[in-house]
C-alpha cells in the first residue's frame, strides 16, 4: 500500500469520526433546545482544529512506519486517482449545497442552511477519500 | 469497481527476464513501486509516455510490451 493510499485511509477514518462527532454534538444541542441548534463558532473551530491535528499526527505515524515512502511524490496514477476522486467530491458538494439552498428557499431556516452546507462539505470530503481508496484497490 | 481496460502487458515477464525489481523499474520510469504492481496486475494502464519509457527500459517496441485484448 502506497503512502498516498495510507493517507487516504487515514483521512477517511479521521473525517468519518469528525462527522460523527459534529452530528452528535449538534443533535445533542438541538435536543436540549427542541429545535435545530444554530451553528456555534467554537464547535466549528474545534472540529477544524481537531481534524487538522489528527491528520498531521496520522501522516507523521504513516511516515514513521515506512520512512522510505514518506517522500514519495504523487506519480501519474496518484494524480489520476486524485483527479477522479476530486470529481466525485465536487459533484457531491455541488448537489449538497444546492439541496441546502433549496431547503432554505422553502423554510427560510438559516441554521438548516448552514448545517446542510457544512454536512455537504464533510460528506464530499469523506467521499473523495473513499473514492481514492476504491480506485487504489479496484483500479483506475 | 472500475472496469479493467482491455490492455494487456508483458511487463512482469520482461522485468523478471531482466532481473529488475518493481522498485527499480518504477524508479527508471518515474512511478512508484505500487504503480508498477498495478500495471503488472492490469489495474492501471500507464500513460503513453510511461508506456514508451517502459518499452525503452526493456529495449523493446511498445507493441512488444503492450497489447490490445479484443472485447
Amino acid at each position: 500500500m502506497s503512502f498516498h493510499e495510507k493517507s487516504a485511509w487515514a483521512m477517511a477514518v479521521i473525517l468519518l469520526a469528525g462527522l460523527g462527532w459534529y452530528v452528535r454534538t449538534i443533535a445533542g444541542m438541538s435536543a436540549g433546545m427542541e429545535q435545530l441548534a444554530p451553528p456555534v463558532l467554537p464547535v466549528v473551530i474545534a472540529y477544524i482544529v481537531v481534524i487538522v491535528i489528527l491528520s498531521i499526527v496520522g501522516h507523521v505515524l504513516i511516515a514513521v512506519a515506512k520512512p522510505s515512502e514518506a517522500d514519495d511524490m504523487m506519480d501519474e496514477r496518484d494524480k489520476l486517482i486524485a483527479a477522479r476522486a476530486g470529481n466525485v467530491s465536487g459533484v457531491l458538494l455541488g448537489v449538497g449545497v444546492l439541496a441546502a439552498l433549496g431547503a432554505y428557499l422553502f423554510t427560510y431556516d438559516g441554521n438548516l442552511l448552514f448545517h446542510a452546507a457544512f454536512l455537504a462539505l464533510m460528506v464530499s470530503q469523506i467521499a473523495e477519500y473513499g473514492a481514492r481508496i476504491v480506485y487504489y484497490r479496484g483500479g483506475v | 469497481m472500475a472496469k479493467r481496460p482491455p490492455i494487456t502487458n508483458r511487463v512482469r515477464e520482461l522485468r523478471e527476464r531482466d532481473g529488475l525489481s518493481q522498485a527499480a523499474l518504477g524508479q527508471a520510469i518515474g512511478v512508484t513501486r505500487q504503480t508498477v504492481i498495478a500495471i503488472e496486475q492490469g489495474r492501471y494502464s500507464p500513460s503513453l509516455e510511461s508506456a514508451f519509457r517502459i518499452s525503452r527500459v526493456f529495449h523493446a517496441g511498445i507493441e512488444d510490451v503492450f497489447g490490445w485484448e479484443e472485447e
